[in-house]
């Protein structure tokens, strides 16, 4: 028996197709979001299929997750991706105890317990500041490729410091600095800064090791060492970042199917 | 019991009204269809689910009709009283008086909800200087303004001190507007010295004996302000008969509370239990007919208890919610998450417990006064949030901020972490703006993820 996990992200759709049994991964894949979603996740759902000679028939059970969740018509049910990351990180990394999750639009914080519950968290998503949206409009004020953006920062000597709590009047800060002459790459630095200052803000005092980064803005070199600097705590990145969500749905699919079973 | 429990929205209210009035069920004069608070510019009522009882379409009819009321009033020649901020202590002594009616003028804070902003207050409230970094409070300013909500009383009474800051800078604005407001001071309630005279108040605080007396003073000053308006003297027969009317609907909300908070099956929605709980503060301007809600409504809850009826699952997640939501939608968006509400704390836990009888009224009120959580530390209230968290079984804390409200911003993250480190339950922080509908997708993330997180911890 195969079950999926769907992922459906504020600016990618992730998808996880999964043996029920053994939680060996089958497939999975990525498209970017768009306004049809649940059409977008059809299609990326029959090419993974298709893919690896999967029958939909043989699809016994569908979670769906992320902030478009209710929009997959193919999923029979929905779970936050807060209960999602938590369950695909720990599965990938057995001992984590805190989460850090920054997507496109949100950032999250997740707490677990020892066995892996989650004991609370946080979520941050009334203000870009602390998104992977920050390093969106960054880039393209700089005229970057978000992917390039680690390789730059890491080159920086001197970051300098965003103040504007705001992504919109951080633009305008780095407008700013453009035209006073500040390297580029002292500013993409500041800004994976003022990033992490953001989630630790959202942390308080409420940090325990191991801490494990996940998301998509994982991917982003010098994003890690950022949150090590802000947290003051050794920060670990989860294998396949932008796939944990989803994998945490294909797994908690296979669980439901256990527990109709028993 | 008039039906099996369930929600409905306002259409069916007004199909079920005409059924009441058919089986003869009797209403208050002041019931009616409730779409015609819509026709009113009541706009937020459409998008509300309801309690399906009589007592739940009475307690609705009430709250709505409270205008109406002081209108009526002040044209039977009484004389209006706003009290603002002190959350539970004017009333009662404004209520021992035959000819005195009190409200709360803050409550105008939920007409940008109800009418889904269409009200202008809040931009009245901008043009003053008094913008969004205040709490939805500054509606009020509006009111007073425009005159269309409520007539403008006759005395307007306002604690300050130990309150809300940004509440004393509206309240202020509002003087410098030529509004008179007698002003009375609630200090700040520290925890006696160990040789210091000390009064163990009514909800387990503490304060020291010099603290009561000065508020005694102060309360002294407000009943001779009182005195004045109402042309009459208050002794201590009256001012005690008056207390004894506020502990009735005290005792009432305290069943009531405690049955819908522990019964397996919800037997009352949130939305209307935080509607009954506001009660306790200002007796929607008539004090006789809040006991006669109350009982109707404490009726209908008992019948449900009894028979097992309820709402929502067995299975709901039992959350203790700290302060009221700015958006009433929110309270029926937490039970669609598959929550309920197991305990609250709505800014005046205080005015929930009885005031003593065995001492003279005035030091009883005093005592009151101090007691209210918001008067003493962010810890002191965490500790007594902590004490009903656990004895109405509660499961999870979801602490929802005001936006601008002062308190919010300081008290949250105490509040959760004192709560987590003594009871070990989750902790979420949302906030609630007057209108959520662009945000409702975030929140109902945090809520359903709060409630699976519940479940999931209930495993073994």
């Amino acid at each position: 028996m195969i079950c999926a996990g769907i992922d459906a992200g504020s600016r990618t759709i992730k998808i996880v197709l999964m043996e029920a049994d053994t939680l060996q991964v089958v497939a999975k894949g990525l498209t970017d979001q768009g306004v049809e979603q649940d059409k977008l996740t059809q299609k990326l759902f029959q090419r993974l299929l298709k893919s690896k000679g999967v029958k939909r028939k043989n699809v016994t059970r569908i979670v769906a997750t992320g902030y478009g969740r209710n929009a997959v018509s193919i999923a029979d049910t929905t779970i936050t991706e807060i209960t999602c990351h938590a369950v695909g990180v720990r599965h990938l990394v057995p001992n984590a105890v805190t989460i850090i999750d920054i997507g496109g639009e949100d950032s999250k914080l997740i707490h677990l317990d020892k066995s892996g519950k989650v004991r609370d968290f946080a979520m941050n998503d009334r203000c870009a500041a602390g998104t992977g949206r920050f390093l969106e409009v960054v880039a393209r004020r700089l005229g970057v490729d978000i992917g390039s953006l680690g390789e730059l920062a890491a080159k920086s000597r001197r970051p300098v410091p965003i103040s504007s709590m705001c992504v919109v009047f951080a633009e305008t800060e780095i407008i700013g600095l453009l035209a006073s002459g500040t390297q580029r790459e002292d500013i993409i630095a500041g800004v994976q800064a003022a990033i992490a200052a953001r989630i630790s803000a959202l942390a308080g005092r409420n940090i325990d090791n191991p801490v494990v980064f996940t998301g998509g803005v994982a991917l982003v070199s010098g994003m890690d060492t950022a949150l090590q600097s802000a947290l003051g705590h050794g920060v670990t990145i989860s294998p396949d970042p932008q796939m944990t969500g989803a994998l945490g749905a294909a797994i908690l699919a296979s669980n439901q199917l256990d527990e109709a079973g028993s | 019991m008039t039906d099996t429990p369930g929600q409905i929205t306002l259409q069916r209210w007004d199909k079920h009204f005409q059924q009441l009035q058919r089986a003869g069920v009797p209403q208050p004069s002041y019931c009616g269809p409730l779409s015609r608070h819509v026709e009113n510019g009541d706009t937020r009522l459409l998008k509300l689910r309801y309690d399906n009882s009589a007592a739940a379409l009475r307690l609705w009819n009430f709250l709505l009709t409270e205008e109406d009321r002081l209108h009526k009033a002040r044209g039977d020649g009484k004389k209006l009283v706003g009290t603002m901020k002190d959350l539970g202590t004017i009333p009662v002594m404004a209520y021992s008086f035959d000819n005195l009616v009190a409200f709360y003028p803050d409550g105008a804070w939920w007409i940008p909800c109800v009418m889904e902003l269409n009200s202008s207050l809040l931009s009245i409230a901008d043009k003053l200087g008094i913008d969004e970094s205040f709490c939805p409070v500054r509606a009020m300013l509006g009111a007073f303004l425009t005159g269309a909500h409520f007539p403008i009383p006759e005395l307007l009474v306002c604690s300050v001190g130990a309150t809300c800051d940004d509440f004393s800078a509206i309240a202020q604005r509002l003087n410098g507007l030529g509004y008179a407001i007698l002003w009375w001071e609630i200090p700040h309630r520290r925890t006696p010295e160990a040789d210091e005279p000390a009064v163990k108040l009514p909800g387990g605080f503490s304060a020291a004996k010099s603290q009561v007396e000065f508020v005694k003073s102060e309360l002294a000053r407000i009943k001779t302000a009182l005195e004045d308006l109402a042309g009459e003297h208050l002794d201590e027969k009256k001012l005690s008969a008056g207390i004894k009317k506020a502990n009735q609907v005290r005792s009432l909300l305290a069943e009531l509370r405690k049955i819908v908070f522990t019964a397996p099956l919800c037997p009352l929605p949130a939305l209307e239990m935080l509607i009954a709980e506001m009660l306790a503060i200002h007796f929607c301007s008539d004090q006789k007919e809040t006991i006669a809600v109350l009982q109707a409504l404490l009726e209908e809850v008992k019948t449900r208890a009894k028979a097992g009826a309820g709402f929502l699952s067995v299975d709901a997640a039992r959350i203790f919610w700290v302060n009221p939501v700015a958006d009433l939608q929110v309270m029926n968006l937490l039970e669609e998450c598959g929550g309920r509400i197991c305990g609250t704390d709505y800014l005046f836990t205080h005015a929930l417990d009885i005031i003593p009888q065995d001492l003279p009224p005035l030091e009883a009120l005093s005592q009151m006064a101090l007691a209210d959580p918001m008067v003493g530390s962010s810890a002191d209230r965490a500790s007594r949030i902590s004490a009903d968290i656990k004895s109405f079984g509660a499961e999870a804390l979801i602490i929802s901020r005001i936006p601008g409200a002062s308190h919010c911003a300081l008290e949250g993250r105490v509040i959760g972490e004192i709560v987590r480190d003594k009871l070990g339950i989750p902790v979420v922080e949302i906030e609630v703006p007057p209108l959520t509908d662009s945000i409702q997708p975030t929140l109902r993330t945090r809520l359903e993820a709060l409630v699976e997180t519940v479940r999931e911890r209930r495993k073994k």
